[in-house]
């Protein structure tokens, strides 16, 4: 493949050309009920080759790779149209690298009959746990990519990119009330990590069955704290996706709001987004651009220390690239994203965080999250009331919604330790969902939250 | 054709085959941050197939088109562990007419598609220089093969042209963003009324006004009542329904809408982005009436949930999702319900719509471009706004809708919907 690829770059007559060709083995299998759905396994090659004329980008993506010169070409065409200035993109030395990655139990030898009887056990468990469970929704997939990536300036990398994961999900329903209560797991470091999750099928299964009585949380303000899986859905929608540059790079007035070295927080407040931590899903060697991966600090003591780029960013900024370029698959450019991202540990305890607390939340997991620039919404999975100090009752359809900079002013205590809740799903930006994103941290208390929620 | 092959391939060991090979050329460009900053071209294969072996049914797919065997091999692999079956595949029907393809699309150039766009970037810039615009032009020719073993083999082409234009708006820390964007199976877009629509959300934006928590009526526009819609996808799902996950399993023929409400999944509608002759297993599609008078007519199926239900495909294969959504027109103008509101909320864009639980029909959202009735006058953009209720609650609650549908995206047709009553907080 090596040269194939750099024989179809001497073909470009652009300022940078780069080719990407991936080949993903997958397949998948799930339960919604007592019926197995659907069940199969696919294969798919494609590539995208990328062309830089003038600071104009052209882009060919393809399935066919019998092509690719032409493809090289076209890509070349593209950029001369849109190309109309100077091109700036950062300077990163050339390597060449072949990462193969290594799992405990390899998937791709485990047979279909298998998978399936893996998430068979756990949809029984969740059918079994109580009267009151209406269906259920188990899901396994699995694919295994293996990307070669060249550019005009030397850079030659192959890697290896497995992923597996389940869903586990639960309905139950009295009535016209339906609650759902879900699991997820996923990971890269082999089969084994979907396998021994019959505590986490049933946990499913209970939570959807407790919501059913639950109340939904009155909407108001109040004091909020929120466990680790959520701080660090935190950590990531309301702060991350600020902090990627391509929000920023040619928006002067958002520059101004970013700018390095302004207060975003207390002392005590630091996020981080970490691309090298081992075992991670947003960990890789090197980004989509070939640029290596790296521990960048977003906030610091309270600052704004750094943000995420890719070349074409850094350079226009005048900073340093950081290896956050990246695509969910061929059929994308690379574009700058998070990896691994978290609030790290503070010194308080969890039992500090509820103590002198006469009516506030405490907000539990993640079903989604969305951002739009300042704005910030996520739906914990549940919560509980904190009333007078203690851990009150179970409350549902809790979201929390704000403006970013008015809510990471508010963090007030941050716990020890940061945990790396290894769920599925993933990041989605700019069309490309959903790319593999681990998201950490602490308890973290946060003053003044916005619960959404109808009022009494 | 390919499929054939595939489908004589299967047959070999299955009982029963689908195959369709879908192929595609698109070219888009894109605008960011007031230039233009990419084009694109794509080329793409895709080749599917659903095999029934002993009852039971396994699937593949594959972007190698010279990959029959293998791709064979792999849904035979499958269904030996599969998924029992509850159909059989269709024989030959007569299809509806319903456009899908239109030749003007074909000779569109990149260098056009780039003039669209500054056409509309240029509309912007004129009403407000301090807009950093974003804007899109994308055009796609695709071919779609597909054959089963019960005697059906046809080939279909669709074309697909859209533009959008939108973009930011910095004051201090306020962030204001907006746009609008059509797209369908036609060449035919006037992108010069697409960025006055872009323009006039900006407009309605200039002031901010503010707004008390409470309870009070909620206009929603035609791109704002998918906040409305989106418990109604997942509850018309046929699956859901069998399951029981749907709040609406067991109401048929109940009424469960205000009797103005009346909602349609219509694939013949020309040129309409979910339109065409046949769903995606050969089926001809049909005009299914989902909700009529405010009670609820029929669920939307495919062949296999059908045949677990014990009732018939409505064309909504594969997965029972709608096509093009239709609500029925009411007989207020716009202006009117705006007009006759004291004090109220109108909806156009909403965050974190479909977290939580979005089947029970509860939502939870903040307004992301919402703005302030007060007297009968749009005065100003609300912030930092959230919304709550229960779509079912509100369809029982609905004051007005308006008498004029419009397009939100390619496959939705509704007008303004104003609710009676929602759960408004404020910070
Ligand atoms: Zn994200």
């Amino acid at each position: 493949m090596r040269e194939r690829i750099e024989k179809a770059l001497r073909k470009s007559d652009a300022e940078y050309t780069e080719i990407r060709i991936e080949a993903v083995t997958s397949s998948w299998a799930n339960f919604s009920g007592e019926e197995l759905d659907s069940i199969g396994s696919a294969k798919t090659v494609g590539g995208i080759v990328r062309a830089l004329v003038k600071g104009g980008w052209g882009y060919a993506t393809f399935n066919d790779l019998s092509a690719l010169e032409n493809r090289v070409k076209e890509a070349c065409e593209s950029a001369r149209l849109v190309g109309k200035e100077e091109s700036k993109f950062a300077e990163v030395e050339p390597v060449v690298d072949e990462i193969t990655a290594t799992m405990e139990k390899d998937f791709r030898q485990i047979s279909l009959s298998d998978k399936r009887s893996v998430i068979e056990d756990y949809n029984k468990i969740i059918l079994g746990y109580h009267d009151r469970i209406e269906t259920s929704n188990v899901a396994y997939s699995d694919s295994f990519r293996k990307v070669w990536y060249g550019n005009s300036e030397g850079t030659y990398i192959e890697d290896e990119r497995p992923n597996a994961g389940v869903s586990l999900s639960a309905t139950a329903r009295e009535g016209d009330n339906v609650q759902r209560g879900s699991e997820s797991v996923a990971g890269s470091a082999g089969f084994q990590v979907i396998e021994g999750l019959q505590e986490k099928a049933e946990a499913a299964a209970r939570r959807s069955v407790d919501l059913l009585s639950a109340p939904p949380v009155t909407g108001g303000k109040y004091t909020v704290i929120i466990n680790p899986r959520l701080a660090g859905v935190f950590a990531h929608e309301a702060f991350g996706h600020l902090s990627e540059s391509d929000f920023v790079y040619e928006n002067e007035r958002l520059k101004e709001l970013m700018v390095l070295g302004k207060r975003f927080g207390s002392d005590i407040l630091n996020i981080i987004d970490d691309g090298t931590i081992r075992g991670l899903r947003g960990t890789h060697k090197y980004d989509d651009e070939g640029v290596k991966t790296r521990k960048n600090y977003l906030i610091k003591g309270g600052i704004l220390v750094g943000r995420l780029h890719s070349r074409e960013t850094a350079a226009k900024m005048g900073e340093e690239p950081t290896g956050n370029a990246r695509a969910i698959s061929y059929q994308h450019q690379p574009i700058v994203r998070m990896t691994n991202t978290y609030i790290d540990r503070g010194d308080a305890a969890f039992e500090d965080t509820i103590r002198d607390v006469k009516l506030g939340l405490y907000a539990i997991d993640m079903v989604g999250g969305q951002t739009s620039m300042e704005m910030f919404t996520f739906s914990a999975a549940y919560g509980y009331m904190v009333r007078d100090g203690k851990i009150g009752e179970l409350v549902r359809d809790v979201v929390l919604t704000g403006n970013v900079f008015e809510t990471l002013m508010n963090i007030d205590m941050i716990c020890d330790p940061v945990e790396w809740p290894p769920v599925g799903g993933g990041c989605g930006k700019g069309g490309q969902s959903p790319l593999p994103v681990a998201l950490g941290g602490p308890h973290v208390r946060i003053q003044e939250v916005v619960v959404g929620g109808r009022q009494q | 054709m390919i499929v054939n092959r595939l489908i004589e391939k299967a047959m070999e060991k299955a009982q029963g085959a689908q195959a369709s090979l879908g192929q595609s050329e698109s070219t888009d460009v894109s605008f960011e941050n007031d230039r233009l900053k990419s084009a694109q071209s794509s080329q793409s294969t895709g080749m599917s197939i659903r095999i029934i072996v002993d009852g039971k049914l396994g699937s593949s797919h594959t972007t190698d088109i010279d990959d029959v065997d293998g791709v064979v091999a792999r849904a035979l692999e499958a269904a030996e562990f599969g998924s029992p079956v509850h159909f059989e595949f269709p024989g030959p029907q007569e299809g509806p007419d319903v456009r899908v393809y239109d030749d003007a699309v074909v000779p569109v150039t990149k260098g056009e598609m780039v003039r669209i766009g500054e056409e509309m970037m240029t509309l912007v810039k004129e009403y407000n220089p301090h807009i950093l615009i974003n804007a899109r032009t994308g055009k796609s020719v695709s071919s779609i093969q597909f054959a089963n073993s019960s005697g059906i083999a046809y080939s279909t082409e669709t074309t697909n042209f859209a533009v959008g234009v939108g973009g930011q708006w910095i004051r201090g820390t306020d962030i204001l963003l907006a746009g609008h964007g059509f797209g369908w199976k036609k060449r035919e877009i006037d992108h010069v009324e697409v960025a006055r629509r872009a323009i006039r959300l900006f407009t309605m934006a200039e002031n901010i006004a503010p707004i008390k928590s409470g309870d009070m009526p909620v206009v929603f526009t035609p791109e704002g009542v998918k906040v409305l819609l989106l418990a109604l996808i997942l509850g018309f799902d046929g699956k859901n329904v069998f399951l029981g996950s749907s709040p609406l399993a067991g109401k048929l023929g109940e009424k469960i809408a205000d009797e103005t409400f009346a909602l349609t999944d219509n694939p013949l509608l020309d040129y309409a982005n979910g339109s065409g002759t046949y769903d995606g297993e050969g089926v001809p599609h049909q005009v299914t009436p989902l909700i009529e008078g405010g009670v609820v007519k029929n669920f939307l199926y495919d062949l296999d949930t059908a045949g677990r239900a014990g009732t018939k495909t409505t064309g909504n294969g594969i997965g029972c999702s709608p096509t093009n959504l239709v609500i029925k027109e009411g007989d207020t103008p716009f202006e009117e319900i705006v007009k006759s509101t004291e004090e109220g909320l109108l909806v156009h864009n909403v965050l974190g719509l479909g977290q939580g639980n979005p089947i029970s029909g509860e939502f939870s959202v903040n307004v992301q471009l919402g703005y302030k009735i007060e007297k009968g006058d749009i005065v100003g953009r609300v912030k930092d706004v959230m919304l709550a209720g229960n779509t079912y609650d509100a369809l029982k609650n609905i004051a007005v809708i308006g008498d004029k549908a419009e397009w939100a995206g390619g496959s939705l047709l509704t007008p303004p919907i104003q609710i009676a009553r929602l759960s408004v907080v404020a910070k």
